[in-house]
């Protein structure tokens, strides 16, 4: 068994697990922090991504025994008590999640590109999202949304799609 | 209005607040249940959805990370089972050996197919095992089932199981399958299992008076859905002889009614739980695992969880058609469409599936969406040593699409004619009849064809 103690959004967390065990595993398993996906197991996908030490990783790649003692942030760890990440926010405006199963790895990838970079262009969140696949095809919303959450980020402008909801009259 | 205009007031407020928040990390608790505000779209709230902006009621949930899919849920004394694949496209089982897969530490039960009470079903023909007993029919088929107490376990277990099979002659190509000194996929029955004809007017007097005749074969490939969750289930069979499934499924109702037909119990005792689905795009409409499931569940008296791999979803889960069109057009010095013949044969792998409704709608729509006098159309679906094909969005509609709009450029090109032209001659228009004669309302083919060309400058090429 390997003996593992990391900081998960913000809390020290230990657990004891077989070697052969990955983050999403131990995530998933001991923390259950069942937000991080199991899609391909094999890194293809995107659906485990979560942020280790500021980078965007895929948590089914990575041993737990990798990870001890490092700086683990989960799609869990992304709101607030009571208060939206901008990204989740500018997600939920853009109606940029389908069936959602992608969600959270996606999400985990916009963030570490804003952590990094707020001023992105649209080719640098095409690529900070190419490890993500959504097989609902909304990757159109998905980059509208980052762009609004950076803007929202950058200078406290309100999500473009709340501007725009205003009244229509009904015929 | 009163209530909604409050809400938008508030996210107004929550965002200006935003402005100035500092975005840090929560040092509370990560399974704190986050206050769910109910957010009603504008288009949930009037009579007219058109010009409204909607959210999806589920989208605060999926951006959070807090909807449940399958594999997020658990329950106390929850095993984890894994099924033993075939490997082989076509064998007969002389021995299937479980003992030492049995005698594992961890291992709580093993299943085999010989213990299903009803080993069959479908949602046309019951042709498919849950687990195979005595034939293979193709390589992702189920030989045995096993729960253990971690997947790791599970997944040792299923290597220790020693299967000795007898090799039978396969048939992988279609068209080879339609003959009749073929291996027979499900003997003594023949390999086409479902056919369509659509017979209108007189192919043999149109091409004679037709001016020119194309002939060509199209094909297309087998196509998986892979929706990013895999299919996954939890049955539990409880004390009191009642089964709670939970399950990635789209169609309950049907899979409810498979449940019982294959476990040989009453519906009433049989519940099944549909959650968010993580895709499904017509790839999880009927029951795959879930028999498997309930009889380790029952065997153990515990619940268990099967989730399948990428890889199973690729060899042991329907999949789109591959579809061989054979299509011969005649038509006019103006480009006129004036009798259409086609043959169209669909591998359907293993099984039937959703093969039928398939079948029927690719023919349907196989001479396109142009006004033809003469037509007939001929389907086959026939059974191969294969992966199973079932529903997959359109059902048959893009395969076919992809071959007439093929020949429509090849006659277009040959005739020296502008391939938009060609079409804008031959599309329906309002109240054209379709090929099986219904009388078509509503048809704005041309003015889409014109509006995008338009749109997007098109110009015949020289």
């Amino acid at each position: 068994m390997t003996d593992v103690t990391m900081t998960v959004n913000g809390q020290m967390r230990s657990a004891s697990v077989p070697p052969e065990t990955t983050l999403l595993q131990l995530l998933r398993d001991q923390f259950h922090l069942t937000g991080a996906k199991l899609g391909c197991d094999v890194g293809d996908c995107g659906a485990c991504t979560v942020i280790v030490d500021g980078q965007a990783v895929n948590s089914c790649l990575m041993l737990a025994g990798q990870a001890d003692g490092r700086e683990i942030v989960t799609i869990e760890g992304l709101a607030s008590r009571d208060r939206l990440h901008a990204i989740q926010q500018c997600f939920e405006n853009s109606g940029a999640l389908q069936c959602g199963f992608c969600g959270p790895g996606v999400l985990m990838s916009a963030k570490a590109l804003l952590d990094d970079n707020l001023n992105p262009t649209r080719q640098e969140i095409r690529d900070a999202l190419s490890g993500n696949l959504c097989r609902c095809t909304g990757y159109t919303k998905m980059i509208e949304a980052v762009e609004d959450a950076a803007r929202m980020l950058r200078d406290g402008t309100p999500a473009k799609l709340t501007q725009a909801r205003t009244e229509v009259p009904v015929p | 209005m009163n209530e909604h205009s409050r809400i938008l007031e508030r996210e107004k407020i929550e965002i200006e607040t935003l402005r100035d928040a500092e975005l840090r990390l929560p040092a509370v608790a990560p399974r704190e249940p986050f206050p769910i505000e109910p957010v009603t779209p504008d288009a949930r709230q009037q009579t007219r959805a058109v010009g409204q902006r909607a959210t999806r009621p589920d989208g605060r949930l999926h951006g959070l990370g807090q909807t449940k899919y399958i594999d997020d849920l658990s329950f106390p004394g929850m095993l984890y089972a894994r099924i033993k694949r075939a490997g082989i496209a076509s064998a007969r089982i002389k021995r299937i050996d479980t003992s030492a897969a049995e005698a594992m530490p961890g291992v709580m039960a093993v299943l085999t197919g010989k213990e299903i009470p009803v080993n069959s079903f479908g949602p046309s023909f019951q042709d498919q095992p849950v687990l195979v007993d005595e034939f293979v029919f193709h390589a992702g088929d189920g030989v045995a089932a096993v729960a253990a107490v971690t997947e790791q376990i599970a997944n040792e277990a299923l290597d220790k199981i020693i299967i000795e099979y007898e090799p039978l002659p396969a048939v992988l190509d279609p068209v080879a399958a339609m003959r009749d000194d073929s291996p027979k996929v499900h003997a003594p029955n023949s390999n086409i299992y479902a056919t369509k004809v659509i017979r209108k007017g007189d192919v043999e007097k149109g091409f004679a008076e037709s001016d020119h005749i194309f002939e060509g074969r199209y094909s297309t490939q087998m196509i998986e859905h892979v929706s990013l969750e895999p299919h996954a289930a939890v049955a539990d069979w409880d004390a009191n002889g009642r089964l709670t499934i939970y399950a990635t499924i789209g169609r309950i109702t049907l899979a409810r009614s498979d449940m019982a037909r294959t476990l040989k119990m009453p519906m009433s005792r049989i519940r099944i739980v549909g959650t968010i689905v993580g895709g499904n795009f017509g790839g999880k409409n009927e029951i795959t695992q879930e028999p498997a499931l309930a009889l380790l569940s029952k065997k153990t008296g515990r619940p268990v969880k099967g989730v399948f791999t990428r890889g199973e979803e690729f060899t042991s889960t329907t999949t789109r058609h591959p579809i061989i069109m054979d299509y011969k057009t005649g038509v006019s010095k103006t480009g006129r469409i004036i009798a259409r013949q086609i043959r169209l044969v669909l591998d359907g792998g293993a099984y039937c599936s959703w093969s039928e409704t398939t079948l029927g709608k690719a023919c349907i729509l196989s001479p396109g969406p142009y006004k033809i006098d003469n037509v007939l159309a001929e389907a086959f679906v026939v059974y191969t040593n294969k992966t199973m094909t079932g529903a997959m969005r359109g059902f048959g509609a893009p395969q076919v699409c992809f071959a007439y709009e093929s020949q429509m450029d090849e006659i277009a090109a040959k005739l020296g004619m502008d391939p938009l032209e060609i079409r804008l001659l031959n599309a329906f228009d309002e109240g054209s009849p379709s090929p099986t004669g219904q009388v078509l309302h509503s048809v704005v083919v041309k003015e889409s064809l014109r509006k995008a060309a338009d749109r997007f400058g098109w110009e015949p090429r020289p």
